[in-house]
């Protein structure tokens, strides 16, 4: 038939009809793809949901959360509106406890190894078989045992700890980016043990020198309450924040002022804000110049006068048309005279080899503005309620580490577990951690639900139950500045076709199979945290008001936990006597071990990706598709260069690149240039670059997820050994080929280009024009 | 005469046209009086053979005459009217085990399904698509409501006292009580035409939103 | 009787000044509206989507350099240029100030979405899937939407009709800003963010975070702009589109390009 136009309609039209039909005989399955999928579990009725408090395990600091719960599934997850910790608000991570849970790669039930180690095949077996294997393994080696955790705090981190203890081996808790040189600052600076709250929401003039506090570090979410309030809250003058970053992270998107300085000479900046408040007499009311310097007064930091400190930090010649001196006289006048203010520091400023000198320095100013324990300030957090309850997670220095690994390649660790911890990915490649696990004297057991680096290692996989459906606590680090225990609870069970089985319970029942009842003598995790339960019932104080021990249990498991806002910390604020001798004799400048800073080389600042974090959610697919704010790149990794570097380096978005360190692996990286880079400074996220695990983690190559961890110098930071991974210098190597870039923006760099208030998306004003 | 060539084509076109046009006739008319929620459709088969008179139905027809809402607790407390769990049918089936034969053997599957652990997967005889919400208890409220002056029932007629429940109920469901299986076709049409008018009728909303989600 | 209906008009407020880009919103809203996970393939190619996103905009060279964040969702405009354009009428202004999207009537012409001047309609280009285990965490309170089907925020509008429901009508009793932010009744991206920088409320409602903003924008239009006393104002305020979301100006106490964009 020939085809005519008027055929051509009415073909158009019939198949259209034939269309409809064909669909409208009935409605399709798909239209009813929400309503109860599964079998009902008999207590659960369809069609009523129900909300229960528990704790959040996608990020260390633990959030309160409420999960609706309907048909035996859990549907959304939100904040705990009475967890004083978050308040009711959540991060972008807390969400994804639900895919953790229904992931489709979860493991299924215990699995033995059965090829060669790594090769990723596994056999299952049963429960019973499987614990046998680990209480024959435990009998044997538990005294050459090597315990590797998450951070750990609560009542988790003392069983882990009695664990240990009685079966004779040694625990080491993994953090990729450790707190240890800021939780060695604070001991120096405050006496403090545990890490202290920031009033945020009271403070005048913040300044943050490296901390990524709106993103990752520490307590996100509940800075970014504070946050909130310091910006526009109800009845206070907006506050005033500089951010201090060798990268424009997003914390110092957010800033006012962002100051770039090179990296690791942060510290030196803080003494020199402390020289001009000093010299110029600007210190608060009450405070004891003298005392702090020794008697000394300025002369204490005659070295870091503005006109030296200067030119030797790094600050761009004319930030905000004034040289380097002046800015530091007119930021230290600023700090001292808007207060309330306050002084913060963590991240890349503390992972230097001068780490804690820049730390200590940092945290010392808020002595001169007088902000210690007081309002707008650092606020203290008091000892927990409950005497043998480890209220500050004590994570494994990278020292620890090179020890264990050596303890590993010298054949006297015999028996590792690793308990939700991925040392293999998230440790310096040189420490060769891989190498020290593939070992066959050595047998390995991982209790993650999921494969991941370390996991495809092991022998035997007994898979923990996730977040939601097991017991827990959790003493919040840093508390709201009172005593608080948070409790996690199972929500929901598991799926029938999985068997998890929770690894409080297993460690607890090897405990007694092996005889250890006098340390651990609970049966099961929930008897531990009752008994807790029982022993905060009898101090007869805080959020609960209960009639009876049970009546307790039930309201706190209500309301996901105890708390008592009238138990702060007594802690005493006067600083230690010449504090700023002292840490002016400390100063040193960041020295870097790799390779010899050159016009070639670039300053490598790794950060924490703002889903991922250092990769232990790299398995979520929320989470991998959460853009990156700034370049919103989602599911790759990228490296952040200057456009003028890009430009000399001759490569454009999506070009890739080698860098390299001294280190004997190098790592293949998209380019990413943007305007917000120092020059000679670039930036790599953690997180991607798993080589095992669920395809959301590992599924892509090697030139768009890599790990940064594989490139860093394994150096410390002096005084603590905590890992300084923000001091390694690289070189960058086009390599010609190019990827395209997996981001959410458009193709043409999204500027301001409105002339006109009406042009323009974001339209700012002044203070003054308010 | 013989026909034309011409005319052969247009007779042959014509009847293709017509097989074409009754059969897509056909498909629309099977295809709308088909539809589960839509009336005509047989229940599918359940797990255990519930008999609604034996439960529901009145005394005087030898039924037990329990409430609807007994049993399908949640209808007038929120959206669904839920299924009991097998705990709720133990209250009586406990002790109650049935006098004949297909009783006894339905009942010790309930007894059975409690004992195990294991879950009656009943079937869903009334379907809703994903993105239609219906309350029960907002229409159970309305039509149960002495300060309600007026109310108009599904086919337009008016209704003058309150409602109990479970005449209610079977304002859109039929009368359930007399039902030994339920099967959609004894209840109301509910398309969307139905509920748009019983909405009309009753001078309650209709914005999209109200229903869709 | 009948409880009757409280012409509740709703509106949010999003203060710029408040906003980290944290992203909180983005994940809290994906969970709450079973929105498809954004693959690598669908951000390669351009159709991943979020029913709100973070923007940033870049300012500036190094060393003067600020990045700017600006959460957009759909703007539920009084004027909206998606409605008139429907050939079936599937988007529709109802009379609480939202801009509703009714699946089943939509045929995916994709007309609205071309004339969104917020680019805030999204075309299910594909069949959402997710892995099976995954399905168990869907809200069944929000359509699954199938492929050929346009979609985009509705301002939660199951839990806005859950609230009404439930409070004014099973209740009878008031609606209030502080009963929504108590019973939970908030969008999902305004209960998640953790500086507070999304509001939502009636904008009548004296007790609410909003009214004060929609008061002061509605009596001072575009012309007047410089008269408003508050921060508000709405994007692309020029189009005439008057949208019910109002966005309060970043302060920035040092400009980069001074007498640019400063109100008078």
């Amino acid at each position: 038939m020939k085809l005519t136009r008027r055929n051509f309609l009415a073909w158009a039209g019939l198949s259209a009809v034939g269309a409809v039909a064909c669909e409208g005989f009935g409605i399709r399955e798909g239209e009813f793809s929400l309503q109860s999928p599964v079998s009902l579990p008999e207590d659960l009725v369809r069609g009523k949901d129900n909300w229960y408090a528990t704790l959040c395990r996608t990020c260390p600091s633990s959030e309160g959360i409420v999960v609706r719960v309907m048909e035996g599934r859990a549907k959304k997850i939100q904040g705990n509106p009475l967890y004083p910790i978050n308040q009711g608000k959540q991060s972008a991570r807390c969400e994804a406890g639900l895919q953790a849970m229904y992931h489709p790669e979860r493991l299924a039930g215990p699995m033995r190894r059965s090829g060669g180690r790594g090769s990723g095949q596994f056999e299952p077996l049963d429960w019973t078989a499987a614990l046998d294997i680990f209480k024959a393994e435990l009998q044997q080696n538990g005294d050459n045992m090597l315990m590797v955790t998450e951070p750990l705090r609560g009542h988790m981190a003392k069983l882990v700890d009695r664990f240990t203890r009685a079966m004779g081996g040694q625990h080491l808790a993994f953090d990729a980016m450790d707190n240890i040189a800021y939780q060695a600052a604070v001991k120096n600076v405050f006496q403090q043990d545990s890490l202290p709250d920031f009033d945020l929401a009271n403070t005048n003039f913040l300044l943050s020198f490296g901390a990524d506090f709106l993103a990752t570090w520490v307590s996100p979410t509940r800075w970014n309450l504070g946050y909130g309030e310091f910006r526009q809250g109800e009845g206070r003058k907006r506050g005033t924040f500089y951010q201090v970053d060798p990268r424009f992270s997003t914390t110092a998107a957010s800033a006012d002022q962002w100051v770039p300085v090179q990296p690791g000479w942060e510290g030196y900046l803080a003494l020199s804000l402390a020289y001009v408040i000093i010299s110029e007499g600007l210190q608060a009311d009450g405070v004891d110049v003298g005392a702090l310097t020794d008697g000394r007064g300025v002369g204490a930091l005659d070295a870091f006068r503005p006109e030296i400190a200067g030119s030797r930090i790094g600050l761009p010649d004319r930030l905000r048309g004034e040289t380097p001196a002046e800015f530091i006289v007119g930021l230290a006048r600023e700090f001292a005279t808007k207060g309330p203010s306050l002084a913060i520091g963590g991240g890349s400023a503390g992972a230097h080899t001068n780490g804690l000198f820049n730390l200590e320095a940092i945290y010392a100013l808020n002595y001169l503005v007088g902000s210690v324990g007081a309002k707008g300030g650092i606020r203290f957090n008091p000892a927990p309620p409950i005497d043998d309850l480890p209220a500050s997670a004590d994570v494994a220095s990278l020292a620890d580490w090179f020890s264990a690994a050596e303890g590993l390649n010298g054949g006297r660790t015999k028996l590792v577990v690793v308990h939700q911890a991925d040392p293999v990915h998230g440790l310096p490649g040189s420490l060769q951690f891989r190498d020290a696990l593939n070992r066959d004297d050595l047998f390995i057991v991982s209790l993650s639900p999921f494969i991941d680096d370390t996991s495809a290692l092991a022998d035997l996989i007994l898979p923990d139950r996730v977040a939601l459906e097991d017991w827990g606590s959790d003493i919040p680090e840093p508390g709201p500045g009172y005593q608080i225990l948070g409790v996690q609870q199972p929500v929901v069970n598991p799926l029938s076709d999985l068997d998890p089985r929770s690894s409080a319970d297993v460690l607890l029942s090897m405990a007694g199979e092996l005889g250890k009842q006098s340390e651990l003598p609970w049966d099961r995790f929930e008897d531990m945290l009752k008994e807790t339960s029982k022993e905060l019932f009898e101090l007869n104080r805080g959020s609960i008001k209960a009639g009876s021990a049970d009546e307790f249990w039930n309201t706190m498991l209500q309301q996901g936990g105890w708390w008592d806002e009238k138990a702060t910390s007594s802690a005493r604020t006067n600083p230690p006597a010449g504090l700023f001798n002292t840490i002016a004799a400390k100063a040193s400048e960041p020295r870097f071990p790799g390779l010899t800073p050159s016009r070639d080389t670039f300053h490598l600042v790794p950060f924490s990706h703002i889903s991922l974090l250092d990769g232990q959610n790299a398995h979520l697919p929320w989470l991998q598709a959460v853009p990156d704010p700034l370049t919103t790149i989602a599911w790759q990794t990228w490296l952040e260069i200057n456009d003028e570097d890009a430009a000399r380096l001759g490569v454009r978005e999506g070009d890739v690149v080698v860098v390299s360190s001294t280190a004997r692996t190098s790592i293949r990286v998209p380019v990413y240039p943007t305007p917000a880079v120092p020059p000679k400074v670039v930036s790599i996220p953690l997180g991607q670059g798993r080589r095992d695990g669920p395809d959301a983690a590992t599924g892509r190559r090697a030139s768009e997820s890599s790990n940064v961890m594989d490139i860093l110098e394994p150096s410390q930071v002096e005084g603590t050994g905590a890992f300084a991974w923000a001091n390694t210098t690289v070189t960058l190597t086009p390599t010609g080929t190019s990827i395209k870039v997996s981001k959410f923006e458009g193709i043409v760099r999204a500027v301001e280009i409105g002339n006109t208030e009406a042009e323009r998306i974001i339209i700012t004003v002044t203070p003054e024009e308010l | 005469m013989r026909p034309s060539a011409k005319m052969l084509t247009l007779g042959l076109v014509g009847l293709t046209v017509t097989v074409v046009v009754g059969f897509l006739i056909a498909v629309l008319l099977i295809s709308w009086f088909s539809n589960p929620p839509f009336g005509l459709g047989n229940a599918p088969p359940q797990p255990i053979a519930f008999p609604h008179t034996v439960h529901a139905g009145s005394t005087a027809d030898g039924g037990m005459g329990i409430q609807c809402e007994f049993c399908h607790r949640n209808v007038t407390r929120g959206d669904a009217a839920t299924v009991p769990a097998v705990e709720q049918c133990l209250f009586c089936h406990k002790t109650i085990g049935g006098t004949e034969d297909t009783a006894k053997t339905e009942i010790a599957k309930v007894r059975q399904s409690f004992e195990e652990n294991d879950p009656i997967n009943w079937e869903r005889v009334h379907r809703l698509p994903d993105h239609v919400r219906f309350i029960h208890e907002a229409h159970i409220r309305f039509f149960t409501d002495p300060d309600q002056p007026t109310r108009t029932g599904i086919n337009g007629e008016s209704i003058g006292q309150p409602l109990t429940v479970a005449e209610t109920c079977s304002v859109c469901h039929g009368d359930v009580a007399k039902m030994t299986e339920v099967q959609p076709k004894q209840g109301q049409s509910l398309k969307m035409g139905t509920c748009l008018d019983c909405h009309r009728n009753n001078n309650v909303a209709t914005d999209c939103t109200v229903c869709h989600k | 009787m009948v409880t009757q209906r409280v012409d509740h008009k709703w509106g949010m407020v999003v203060d710029l000044d408040r906003c980290t880009g944290c992203q909180a919103c983005v994940v809290a809203c994906q969970s709450e509206n079973n929105l498809p996970i954004n693959t690598k393939d669908l951000f390669l190619q351009r159709r991943a989507y979020e029913w709100i996103r973070i923007e940033r905009y870049w300012e500036g060279e190094f060393p003067d350099v600020k990045a700017r964040f600006i959460p957009i969702m759909c703007q539920h405009c009084e004027n909206a240029p998606c409605e008139p354009v429907c050939p079936v009428f599937a988007t529709y202004h109802n009379d609480e100030g939202l801009n509703v999207q009714v699946y089943n009537r939509c045929v995916g012409t994709r007309y609205c979405a071309n004339n969104c001047p917020y680019q805030v309609r999204f075309f299910n280009y594909w069949e959402p899937v997710w892995p099976e285990r995954l399905r168990n965490h869907l809200n069944p309170d929000v359509t699954v939407r199938s492929r050929g089907i346009m979609e985009k925020c509705s301002f939660c509008i199951q839990r806005i009709r859950r609230a009404e429901v439930t409070v004014e009508r099973r209740e009878r009793s008031n609606l209030d800003y502080a009963t929504m932010k108590k019973r939970n009744f908030l969008p999902a991206c305004v209960s998640a963010c953790p500086t507070n920088a999304l509001n939502f409320a009636d904008q009548a409602d004296a007790s609410g975070p909003v009214k004060e903003y929609f008061d002061d924008v509605n009596e001072h239009p575009h012309n007047e702009a410089h008269d408003r006393k508050t921060r508000g104002y709405r994007l692309l305020e020029e189009m005439g589109t008057k949208p019910n979301v109002i966005y309060l100006k970043k302060v920035d106490p040092f400009p980069l390009r001074k007498g640019v964009g400063h109100g008078s």
